[in-house]
C-alpha cells in the first residue's frame, strides 16, 4: 500500500508535468494542424479540378482558346481581370463567386462559346461548400507562379497560313498521329468530344461507330443542312463552319467558331486523319 | 420580534475557547463532515496503515456517504488479487467514467449536422486548447473499454461466475456489453468523415436484410434517417451514444453493480465446494477491509491509467480523421469498426438474412440467457471441459471470422487496382502520402527498376508497387509494369500518377490502370502518432 501511495504521488506529479508540456505545445501544434489541412485543401482541390476543370480550362488551367479561358494567368491575380470585369472584392472571392455562381453571361470582348456552370450545391451544382473552398485554395496556389511568368490572357495568336472555311481546300497529306496530339493538348476537342458529353464522342460507343465511319454516310442522310459532297468535305465543315449542320440531340454555337482562323492546312490534315482513324 | 434572526456558532465558539482552539475545532468537523464520519487522526491512521480502532471507525462512510454506500466495507482476500477478476469489471467502470468526462469536453464543440460535423472536427483539432488531446483520449478510452468489457465476459464465464445465484448479473451484463458496443458503434459516425460514414454503413447494412422486406426497410429508414445516411441518421446516431445509451448503461449499471455485491465477488472456483457459494461469508481473518486497502489501490490505479492515457495520447496515438463525408463515395476496402469485423466476416460466409440477421440474434439470445439453461452446478474447470471448450472455440472463430472481415479475404477487386491502392490507399494515408515530400523526386520511375530510385525512400515505394503489379500477371495477362510518374504541378504540390500497363494475352492488345494524387509539401501526412 506504502509504494501505491508514494507511485500515486510521483504519477500525479508526473501527469501535472505531462500536462504542462502538453499546453506549453498546443499552440505550434494547432498551428502545424492548421497548415497540413489547408495543405490538404490544395491536394483535394487539384483532385476536384483534375475531375471536374480540367475538360474546359486545360489540365494546367492555361486555358482552352476557344472553350475557355486561363486561370493559371498572371491578369487574374494583379488585379486587371478583376478591374475589368468590375469586381471590387478579392481574386479569392472572384474565384469562389464565379465556381460557385458560375458565369451567366460573358465578360466583355469575350467569345467563348459555353458559359461557366455553377458548381456549388447552392446553385443546383454538385460540389459541398467545402469542396468549392478547396478548390478555390488549389488556384489561389498559381498566384506566385503566375505572377512570376506575368503576362496574361494574351490575344488568340495569328495563325500564318490559316485555313480557312473553304469546304473545297485542298489538304496535305495527313498524320493522324500528330492529329491525336493535337485533338488532346491544344487545340482542346477532347475536352468535349471525347470526357465530357457536351458533343458527339468520336471513339466508338455502344453500337454507335466512331467519327470516321459516321463521315462517310453522314451527308447523306435526309436531314443533313451543310454543303459537303463528300466525307473529308463533311469533316472540314464540321471544324470550320460548326454551325452549318448540328447532329440531332446537341446545340448551335456551343462548339467554338474560330478554328479556320486557328489551323493551319496541314493542322486540319492531321486532325481529319486523326478522326478517320477513330472508326 | 425579529423578521428572522441570525446566529453564528462559531463566534460563540470563538468567545468562549479563544480563535485558534476554535478554528481547529471546526477544521477537524469539517474533515469529518467531507469524509462522511472519519475525524483527522482517523484519516491519518489510514494513510499510516495503522490498525484500525474499534469500533472501526473506518466503516462509518460506508454508512453514512452517498459514494461509499455502494462499495462493500471488505473482501474476501481470494477474489482482492488479480486473479480471478483480473479487475475488469472495475476497469469497464473506469472507462465509462472516463468516457463522460472527455466526451463533455467534446461535446461541447460538436453539433450534430452533416454541415457543421466535420468543420467541428477541423476546429477541436486546430483550434480548441487540448482538442486533439481530448479526442485521441475518448477514442483510445472506447477501443480500450470494448475490449475490457468483452474480456471481462470471457473471465465471467471461463471462472463459471454466471452460475447460481449471479445469473441475472450475467444478463445484465450483456446488455452492458451491448451497450457498450453500440455506444462506440454510434460514436464511430459523428466525425462525419469517409472512414466513420462507411464503417457505420457496413455496419448499418445489416438491418436492412431484417426480414420480411417490409420490416426490414422500415428499420432502415429509421436507422439512417432516409436510404442513405443522411442529417436525420447522423442527429439519431448522436442522440443514441449521448442520451439513450449511456442512460440504458447506467440503468443496467446499476442493477449489475448492485446484483454483484448482494452476492458478492465469486470466489475463485477451487476456492469453494461444488455448489456452495460462500461469497458473502467471509471469515474475520480474510477480510480486506475498503478502507485503506481497496481505495488507495483505486486511486493509485485511476492516476496511473490517466497517466498511461494521456502519455499514449501525447506521443504515440492520433485519432484518425479523413476527408470529409461522401455518399457518392465508396472507398475501396472499407471495412466495419474493429469490434464488428467478425459480423463482416459472417456476411462473407453468404445469405445476408441468415448471417447477418438469424445468426447474431439467436448468438445474442443465446448468450442473455446461458445461465438459465447451462445450470452444470460446478464451477471448477476441470468439471466444465465441454463449456470451456465451447468458449476457446468461440473465441478462436471470433478471431477467425474478424480475419475473414477484413479485405484481405474473399474481396474481389482486381490486382491492378490492388497495386495501386497498396500506395495510394483510399482508407488511410498510406506510403505515397507518408513519404517525406522532398524524397518524392520528379520524373519517370519504373517499378521494376527500383534498385535505381534516386532515394531510399522511393526504392522502398517502388519496390512494394512492383512486387504488387506482379500480382497482375496471370493466366490472361502478362508483361506486367507499373510506372510512378512525379510531375511539379504548383509552387510545393506535386502530381503523382502510378500506372499499371500489362499486354492481355487473348489479343495482344494493352491494358492500363491509372490513378493521380496530388501531394503537398505541407500535408504532413508523416507527422506521427504524438497529438
Amino acid at each position: 500500500m506504502k509504494w501505491q501511495i508514494a507511485a500515486g504521488m510521483f504519477l500525479v506529479l508526473g501527469l501535472i508535468v505531462l500536462t504542462l508540456g502538453l499546453a506549453l505545445s498546443e499552440m505550434p501544434r494547432m498551428e502545424l494542424f492548421k497548415a497540413s489541412n489547408d495543405a490538404r485543401a490544395v491536394e483535394s482541390g487539384a483532385l476536384l479540378f483534375e475531375n471536374s476543370c480540367r475538360a474546359c480550362h486545360g489540365p494546367q488551367g492555361k486555358g482552352i482558346e476557344g472553350v475557355a479561358p486561363p486561370i493559371n494567368a498572371a491578369d487574374l491575380y494583379d488585379g486587371s481581370r478583376l478591374a475589368a470585369v468590375g469586381w471590387s472584392g478579392t481574386t479569392e472571392d472572384y474565384v469562389r463567386n464565379v465556381i460557385a455562381a458560375g458565369r451567366p453571361v460573358p465578360s466583355a470582348g469575350t467569345t467563348y462559346p459555353q458559359r461557366m456552370p455553377t458548381w456549388s450545391d447552392r446553385f443546383g451544382g454538385p460540389l459541398r461548400d467545402d469542396q468549392v473552398d478547396s478548390l478555390v485554395a488549389f488556384i489561389m496556389n498559381w498566384e506566385d507562379r503566375a505572377l512570376a511568368e506575368g503576362g496574361g490572357a494574351a490575344p488568340p495568336p495569328v495563325v500564318e497560313g490559316a485555313v480557312g472555311t473553304d469546304l473545297t481546300v485542298s489538304l496535305p497529306e495527313g498524320d493522324a498521329a500528330r492529329g491525336q496530339q493535337l485533338a488532346e493538348g491544344a487545340l482542346g476537342c477532347s475536352g468535349c468530344h471525347v470526357l465530357a458529353d457536351v458533343g458527339p464522342a468520336w471513339n466508338a460507343v455502344g453500337d454507335q461507330p466512331g467519327v470516321g465511319t459516321r463521315a462517310a454516310t453522314r451527308f447523306t442522310q435526309d436531314d443533313y443542312t451543310g454543303q459537303a459532297a463528300d466525307a473529308q468535305q463533311y469533316l472540314v465543315e464540321a471544324v470550320v463552319q460548326t454551325n452549318a449542320f448540328i447532329v440531332s440531340g446537341y446545340q448551335a454555337n456551343i462548339m467554338p467558331q474560330n478554328y479556320g482562323d486557328r489551323l493551319t492546312g496541314q493542322d486540319l490534315a492531321d486532325l481529319i486523319a486523326y478522326m478517320n482513324s477513330l472508326r | 420580534m425579529a423578521i428572522f434572526r441570525m446566529h453564528i456558532p462559531f463566534l460563540d465558539e470563538v468567545k468562549a475557547k479563544g480563535l485558534r482552539q476554535a478554528g481547529r475545532a471546526k477544521a477537524d468537523d469539517l474533515v469529518t463532515r467531507v469524509t462522511a464520519g472519519l475525524n483527522p487522526s482517523d484519516v491519518r491512521g489510514l494513510l499510516r496503515d495503522d490498525p484500525a480502532a474499534r469500533p472501526n471507525p473506518r466503516l462509518t462512510p460506508h454508512a453514512e456517504g452517498f459514494w461509499l454506500h455502494m462499495r462493500p466495507t471488505y473482501y474476501h482476500t481470494l477474489v482482492d488479487g488479480i486473479y480471478p477478476t483480473f479487475r475488469l469489471g472495475w476497469l469497464s467502470t473506469f472507462f465509462f467514467v472516463f468516457e463522460i468526462i472527455t466526451g463533455v469536453f467534446l461535446m461541447v464543440y460538436y453539433t450534430p449536422s452533416p454541415d457543421a460535423a466535420y468543420e467541428n472536427m477541423l476546429n477541436i483539432l486546430g483550434n480548441v486548447f487540448f482538442g486533439s488531446t481530448m479526442r485521441d483520449l475518448h477514442k483510445l478510452g472506447a477501443e480500450a473499454m470494448v475490449l475490457v468489457v468483452a474480456l471481462h465476459m470471457l473471465r465471467t464465464f471461463v471462472t463459471g461466475s454466471y452460475k447460481k445465484p449471479r445469473q441475472f448479473t450475467w444478463a445484465t451484463g450483456i446488455i452492458l456489453l451491448g451497450v457498450t458496443l453500440f455506444l462506440s458503434f454510434s460514436g464511430y459516425l459523428l466525425p462525419w468523415d469517409q472512414l466513420s460514414l462507411w464503417a457505420v454503413t457496413i455496419g448499418a447494412s445489416m438491418v436492412e436484410a431484417f426480414p420480411p422486406e417490409v420490416v426490414g426497410q422500415t428499420m432502415n429508414l429509421i436507422v439512417r434517417g432516409g436510404p442513405e445516411f443522411n442529417a436525420d441518421g447522423l442527429l439519431r446516431f448522436y442522440l443514441l451514444h449521448v442520451v439513450l445509451l449511456p442512460l440504458i448503461g447506467i440503468v443496467a449499471f446499476g442493477v449489475h453493480y448492485y446484483k454483484v455485491i448482494h452476492h458478492g465477488h465469486s470466489l475463485p472456483p477451487e476456492a469453494e465446494k461444488v455448489g456452495e457459494d460462500t461469497a458473502k461469508r467471509v471469515p474475520l481473518d480474510r477480510r480486506v477491509y475498503f478502507m485503506p486497502r481497496i481505495i488507495t489501490r483505486e486511486l493509485f490505479y485511476i492516476v496511473a491509467l490517466v497517466f498511461l492515457f494521456l502519455a499514449a495520447a501525447t506521443f504515440f496515438y492520433e485519432a484518425p480523421l479523413e476527408i470529409k463525408a461522401d455518399s457518392l463515395v465508396t472507398p475501396l476496402h472499407t471495412t466495419a469498426p474493429w469490434y464488428f469485423l467478425w459480423l463482416q466476416g459472417m456476411l462473407k460466409l453468404g445469405d445476408k438474412v441468415i448471417w447477418g440477421v438469424i445468426v447474431p440474434t439467436v448468438l445474442i439470445g443465446l448468450l442473455l440467457v446461458l445461465p438459465y439453461f447451462e445450470v452444470g452446478p460446478s464451477r471448477r474447470y476441470g468439471d466444465r471441459r465441454i463449456g470451456l471448450s465451447v468458449a476457446a472455440l468461440s473465441v478462436a472463430a471470433i478471431a477467425v471470422l474478424s480475419f475473414m472481415g477484413t479485405p484481405w479475404y474473399g474481396v474481389s477487386t482486381s490486382a491492378e487496382q490492388e497495386a495501386v491502392a497498396t500506395l495510394l490507399p483510399q482508407t488511410h494515408p498510406g506510403p505515397v502520402r507518408e513519404t517525406e515530400w522532398e524524397a518524392i523526386e520528379l520524373g519517370t520511375f519504373t517499378a521494376s527498376q527500383y534498385t535505381a530510385a534516386p532515394n531510399p525512400a522511393m526504392a522502398a515505394l517502388l519496390e512494394t508497387f512492383h512486387a504488387e503489379v506482379l500480382k497482375v500477371n496471370d493466366a490472361e495477362r502478362s508483361q506486367a509494369e507499373g510506372f510512378m510518374i512525379v510531375e511539379d504541378w504548383q509552387t510545393d504540390l506535386r502530381k503523382v500518377t502510378l500506372r499499371v500497363v500489362w499486354t492481355n494475352l487473348a489479343d495482344n492488345s494493352p491494358g492500363e490502370y491509372s490513378q493521380v494524387t496530388y501531394v503537398h509539401r505541407q500535408a504532413a501526412y508523416n507527422r506521427g502518432g504524438g497529438s
